[in-house]
């Protein structure tokens, strides 16, 4: 996960290697510290270090990373050879290494040849059963040749051993949403929720699924963790500003003529929310004012 | 019935698609119905607005904001949804998937003509080396059992650009990486001074 400022920070120093002023290695330092996909660039600007002897020698030891890692950015942008190239050379100088037989590995599965890359990644994983990277890549290439259901179960047994990886609780999250298995999906961010309970994201990703479930009491608990988030990120995420309008609209509806209590607290939230959006929009996005607020508008007519 | 969808909208869903190769995208279609004169009923498809790029595909709160501000906005210009856009996050996917359909039947019951359009990849990929005019989507009608079908070349139904040279337009803004300025729904959720409308792709 990415914070607004790292990634432009990411992209202020793309624009400055893509203008010619340098700084190509501390953007593939970042890439890498980030783990952040842009393997079009990282070809690009990997090479330029790579095919230029001095610049290799400049980053010493750290030649044989970016060797790695651009081996994997050409692979993502169909460049076999450069991949082949980068491994071969690895290859040399790590000849008895389980990491490069993975990256090989990754050109089998790369280049489409599913039951070899298999065969090579069950083998790795034979000598090393706790080989994390290994066990991804297998559900990764279950995603690949669209074996979606494959692919969850794997990942759950992956998570049953390794239940602290939490980009691995957020893929299988998005997998069961992208199935429609919202109930499954709100599993993980409960999980994830439990291990990380500051991490905004969660609570509105949570949020999210738990109101496309839909029903009165999924609704009150989005509308908790709608507030979480807008609490844990100073008032300024848009998404869980809306998100408690969509629930006090949904709940006033299902609980037309109910309590009165919840209700004031229901309409006050509403309220809350829809200030803090107008004031917003009308400092940043002036010109979309009219269209929010008529929205808002019928959002409580609904209710 | 003949889907005519404007060169800018067209435009407009393929460069979301290339903006985020390594996800699915989905986006809505607006326009209007017109029984033609002579000509034979046409759906005019005027405009595309891209959606998400995430997994809010599969999620509703931002789906609904989003309908509900777009549906206002071309509403005071006489338009309205006329269908939806989706394209797989894999190259050969071609299944439509039940998200799709789900939004789909959503558009459907406000308008009968509504129509499915997902991203033909393979076609899109062979565009620079052919002279192939016709839009690099497969389009999905509803039929009388209710399901989505794909509509063949021999079907009562046919998707067509509306201006013949959209995809050598279409192919100058991907060699220029035009991709690279698309705002959709996504991006305004995470940034409201990005427009989704887009009013200045095109200038």
């Amino acid at each position: 996960m990415v914070s607004k400022s790292e990634e432009e920070q990411l992209n202020r120093l793309e624009s400055q290697v893509e203008n010619g002023g340098g700084g190509a290695w501390e953007y593939l330092c970042l890439i890498r510290k980030l783990k952040i996909r842009r393997s079009d660039n990282v070809l690009k600007y990997g090479l330029t270090i790579l095919n230029d002897p001095k610049k290799r020698s400049s980053i010493g030891n750290d030649e044989w990373t970016l060797y790695e890692q651009v081996a994997i950015a050409a692979l993502d942008c169909h460049s076999y050879d450069v991949a082949k190239d980068c491994i071969k050379v690895l290859r040399k100088k790590f000849p008895e290494s389980k990491r490069i037989a993975r990256l090989e590995a990754m050109l089998l599965e790369a280049k489409g040849l599913w039951e070899e890359a298999d065969k090579a990644y069950s083998s790795l994983l034979e000598d090393n059963p706790l080989d994390q990277a290994t066990h991804k890549r297998r559900v990764a290439m279950a995603k690949a040749e669209g074996d979606i259901l494959k692919a969850v179960e794997w990942l759950n047994k992956y998570l049953e051993i390794f239940m602290a990886d939490h980009e691995a609780w957020r893929e299988l999250a998005e997998i069961y949403v992208s199935l429609q298995m919202y109930k499954q999906a709100a599993f993980c961010y409960e999980e994830l929720i439990l291990s990380q309970p500051t991490v905004p994201l969660y609570h509105l990703s949570y949020a999210d699924v738990l109101y496309t479930l839909g029903g009165l009491e999924n609704l009150q608990t989005a509308k908790k963790y709608y507030a979480s988030t807008i609490d844990l990120t100073g008032g300024k995420n848009t998404r869980a500003l809306y998100g408690t309008c969509l629930c006090a609209s949904a709940i006033a509806q299902l609980t037309k003529g109910g309590r009165n209590r919840e209700d004031k607290e229901n309409q006050d939230l509403h309220s809350l929310a829809v200030t803090a959006l107008e004031k917003d929009y009308k400092k940043r996005a002036p010109s979309k004012l009219p269209l929010l607020t008529s929205t808002l508008r019928s959002l409580k007519l609904s209710s | 019935m003949r889907y005519e969808i404007g060169q800018n909208a067209y435009i407009k869903l393929v460069l979301h698609a290339l903006k985020h190769k390594i996800s699915a995208v989905n986006g809505v279609l607006v326009g209007r119905y017109s029984s033609g004169d002579g000509d034979g009923e046409v759906v005019e498809i005027s405009e595309a607005i891209p959606l998400f790029h995430s997994l809010q595909i599969g999620l509703l709160p931002s789906l609904e904001i989003a309908l509900l501000q777009i549906e206002e906005y071309y509403g005071s210009q006489g338009l309205n949804l006329v269908g939806y856009f989706h394209a797989n996050e894999r190259f050969d996917d071609y299944e439509l998937n039940n998200v799709a359909k789900n939004i789909g039947d959503h558009i459907y019951r406000y308008f009968p003509q509504a129509a499915i359009l997902l991203l033909d990849n393979k076609k899109l990929a062979a565009l620079p080396k052919g002279k192939d005019h016709s839009p690099v989507m497969q389009l999905y009608t509803r039929d009388a059992s209710k399901n989505w079908k794909l509509v063949g070349s021999e079907g009562s139904s046919s998707l067509i650009t509306k201006e013949p040279t959209a995809n050598i337009v279409l192919l100058d803004y991907v060699s220029s990486q035009k991709w690279q300025d698309i705002v959709d729904f996504d991006d305004h959720l995470d940034d409201i001074s990005k427009d989704w409308l887009n009013p200045r792709l095109f200038e």
